[in-house]
């Protein structure tokens, strides 16, 4: 208050107008569980979003895309074998189901613990709630798997958080669909600041692969926005309307796409015009929400 | 089509390095680092790679969006930079789906590895073998479907004597007579100078991967360290030109990248940066910069006030909440703070400190503020000054005025 001797007089208004402030959210807090048989090694750390390349360097651009809030690591030994804990909390659970669809491996071997997990030599990767939860074991041996699998359940049960997988998931059509391949990319969706998030599933059948992808608005006016900018940068003469639409994207070439309500289905990478078609009809099979 | 989009390869080249006599005189500005040069070239020769590349490159590791990538080598970006660790592997495999119908002579690739750190100490442990360094050199390769990768980067040492881990340097080194890397690199995102300087000393290493940022505090020694690598014959590699997302990402957003990367470029002991675009048009923005690094008034007024901002940028080191009475988010308020005075974002700032649902006493058990700060800040006086905000109604924010001037011109 030194330039302005009249901004204590407002901000004193302000207080009592405003009432008693209110918090937006707070993070449900965790511990990291006693493991039997293991010794926590220290204390875990703690990285902020500003702190968070001091961890994982460049990687950490892609978590915080993913608005990743928090990130606690702690590490347990038992004689010489080791496993590391790390608890990234994002903002919600649909940017935690991002980042970990972002980084799920093709043919992964898919485990049910929180929302979905897997495993792989030395590694478990689980997602419940807005927790993403990765562990790395060394020198675990034959154990290894129940090892990994014990951490994650222990894990699982400090853990706040539904266990279910975002629900337009199960509106994608499932002939050709590749299992554990669902994605949501949180932000500039096929490369367009103005299509701010999408999911895509990948696609084989009759030897094409290819994806099939849906925009979430949050309105019908929200996707008719969204459509309309598309279309406009795609120098599409028509629309916005609702129904179909044969488009094509100079970087992606053909596509179809389908707006119904809130939602913009589409196609990428499929070439047989007859098959992309017939997805524009299953697409206005599914029920909007 | 855009006529932008339609520019391919032999018109970039044209446009810029040759279209431009591959000189461009820049005008004076308070930004540039100093010594900087008074003209660039829209290509520059790798150090001692001898690999001639455009002044600007290809980040991969943020998207997952292969048309980008195929978009950007087709509107003549040359060099990709990937790691193993970007989205655990998958970035590398998406560059080996896209570039494996490619001439293998038509671009040039870096990735990157490291194995696990003594996060406290930045020291490799007893598991920081050579053989586990080949088998990360060996599964990068197999990701990308290359027999070779013309850089290999040490990935992410902060330290001296991790930058010269002998077992490592030995893979690399290994791996280099093999034919599988061309070169070979370090990248350092923190205590960038003493790493550079532990390369250049070495011989071993041929190419430096730097962050470095017109934010950084540091930036001067970043520069020297840079002109010893560069005069030493290293290739210099600038990443990172924004800051990264160290502000948080909606710090990030709010900088200029075009500005940003012209202020790195106008040191010409670096040879191409690599921007990590996630849209089309960021990556044809970008591809702008080749034919212009002169800094606009306005693009030199942005940097000065974002240089301001990051004087306001708390490093996050907690050692305050450590010894604060009432355990405070700290460097969460310090960041509310540098939105507010730095960005002038209220709306940012304001949401911030509801976010972090804090008593609604503050520091009353307190008379002075038992928490230093590694910056020399006062963090009692910063914390109540922008805690007020919890008391302004979201609707006025909304529509700037004169009450938006009077508080962020009045801290305290």
């Amino acid at each position: 208050m030194r330039r302005h001797s009249g901004l204590g007089a407002i901000l004193l208004c302000l207080i009592l107008w405003a009432g008693p402030p209110g918090a937006a959210h707070a993070a449900a807090p965790f511990a990291f569980p006693a493991v039997p048989g293991w010794n926590l090694a220290g204390q875990p750390q703690v990285f902020s979003p500003e702190t968070l390349y001091d961890y994982i360097d460049g990687a950490a651009d892609l978590y915080l895309k993913y608005e990743c809030e928090e990130l606690q690591v702690a590490e347990y030994r038992k004689d010489k074998a080791s496993v590391t804990a790390e608890v990234y909390r994002h903002r919600d659970a649909l940017h935690a189901f991002g980042i970990y669809s972002q980084e799920r491996l093709p043919g992964a071997d898919v485990q049910a613990i929180g929302s979905q997990g897997y495993y792989e030599s030395a590694v478990f990767n689980f997602i419940q709630g807005s927790f993403y939860v990765k562990l790395t074991s060394e020198n675990t041996g034959a154990e290894d798997r129940d090892t990994l699998q014990a951490f994650a359940r222990g894990l699982s049960q400090v853990l706040a958080g539904a266990s279910s997988l975002p629900g337009i998931l199960s509106a994608f059509p499932a002939e050709g669909k590749k299992q554990n391949s669902e994605k949501f990319i949180a932000k500039e969706f096929l490369g367009y600041a103005f299509l701010p998030s999408g999911f895509t599933a990948d696609y084989e059948r009759s030897g094409q692969k290819y994806q099939v992808f849906v925009i979430v608005g949050e309105t019908p006016e929200d996707a008719r926005s969204m459509l309309g900018q598309y279309l406009k940068q795609i120098r599409h003469g028509t629309g916005p309307a609702e129904g179909r639409y044969q488009v094509t994207d100079p970087y992606h070439g053909d596509m179809a796409l389908l707006w119904k309500g809130k939602y913009i289905w589409g196609t990428l990478k499929l070439g047989d015009p007859d098959l992309r078609a017939a997805y524009l009809t299953q697409f206005e099979a599914i029920p909007t929400r | 089509m855009d006529q932008r989009l339609a520019m391919g390869r032999r018109d970039f080249l044209r446009t810029t390095a040759t279209g431009l006599g591959g000189f461009v005189t820049l005008s004076a500005n308070p930004s540039r680092p100093p010594d900087a040069p008074d003209t660039f070239e829209a290509t520059r020769v790798l150090g001692k790679t001898g690999i001639r590349l455009p002044i600007i490159s290809m980040g991969v590791m943020n998207t997952d969006n292969p048309q980008l990538v195929r978009a950007a080598l087709d509107a003549g970006y040359v060099f990709l930079d990937t790691a193993q660790g970007y989205q655990r592997g998958t970035n590398e495999a998406m560059l080996g789906e896209i570039l494996k119908d490619r001439p293998r002579d038509s671009f040039v690739i870096a990735t990157k590895a490291s194995l696990p750190k003594d996060q406290t100490t930045g020291g490799y442990g007893p598991g920081a073998t050579e053989e586990a360094y080949t088998r990360k050199i060996d599964t990068s390769l197999k990701s990308l479907r290359l027999d070779h990768v013309d850089i290999y980067h040490h990935h992410g040492t902060w330290t001296r004597e991790a930058t010269l881990h002998e077992p490592i340097v030995s893979a690399l080194q290994k791996a280099k007579r093999a034919g599988k890397i061309r070169f070979i690199g370090v990248s350092t995102h923190r205590n960038e100078p003493e790493v550079l300087d532990a390369a250049t000393d070495s011989k071993v290493y041929d190419v430096v991967l730097p962050a470095y940022n017109f934010r950084q505090r540091h930036a001067a020694e970043v520069q020297r360290a840079i002109a010893r690598a560069a005069g030493a014959g290293l290739g210099v590699v600038a990443m990172k030109s924004m800051g990264g997302n160290r502000g948080g990402a909606s710090a990030s957003s709010q900088i200029d990248a075009r500005a940003a990367i012209k202020w790195v470029l106008q040191d010409s002991n670096v040879h191409t940066v690599i921007c990590g675009f996630t849209t089309f048009d960021q990556m044809m923005l970008d591809l702008t910069i080749l034919k212009d690094l002169t800094l606009s008034a306005a693009e030199r007024e942005h940097l000065r006030l974002a240089s301001r901002a990051a004087g306001l940028y708390c490093q996050g080191c907690g050692g305050c909440v450590r010894q604060c009475a009432q355990r405070l988010p700290i460097p969460d308020l310090m960041r509310a703070h540098m939105y507010l005075y730095g960005y002038r974002n209220l709306v940012a700032a304001r949401d911030l400190v509801l976010s972090l649902a804090l008593p609604q006493e503050l520091c009353a058990e307190c008379g002075v503020c038992p928490a230093t700060c590694a910056n020399g800040w006062n963090l009692g006086d910063r914390i109540r000054d922008v805690v007020r905000l919890r008391a302004v109604p979201a609707d006025l924010l909304a529509q700037p005025g004169e009450f938006t001037k009077v508080l962020v011109n009045s801290p305290g």
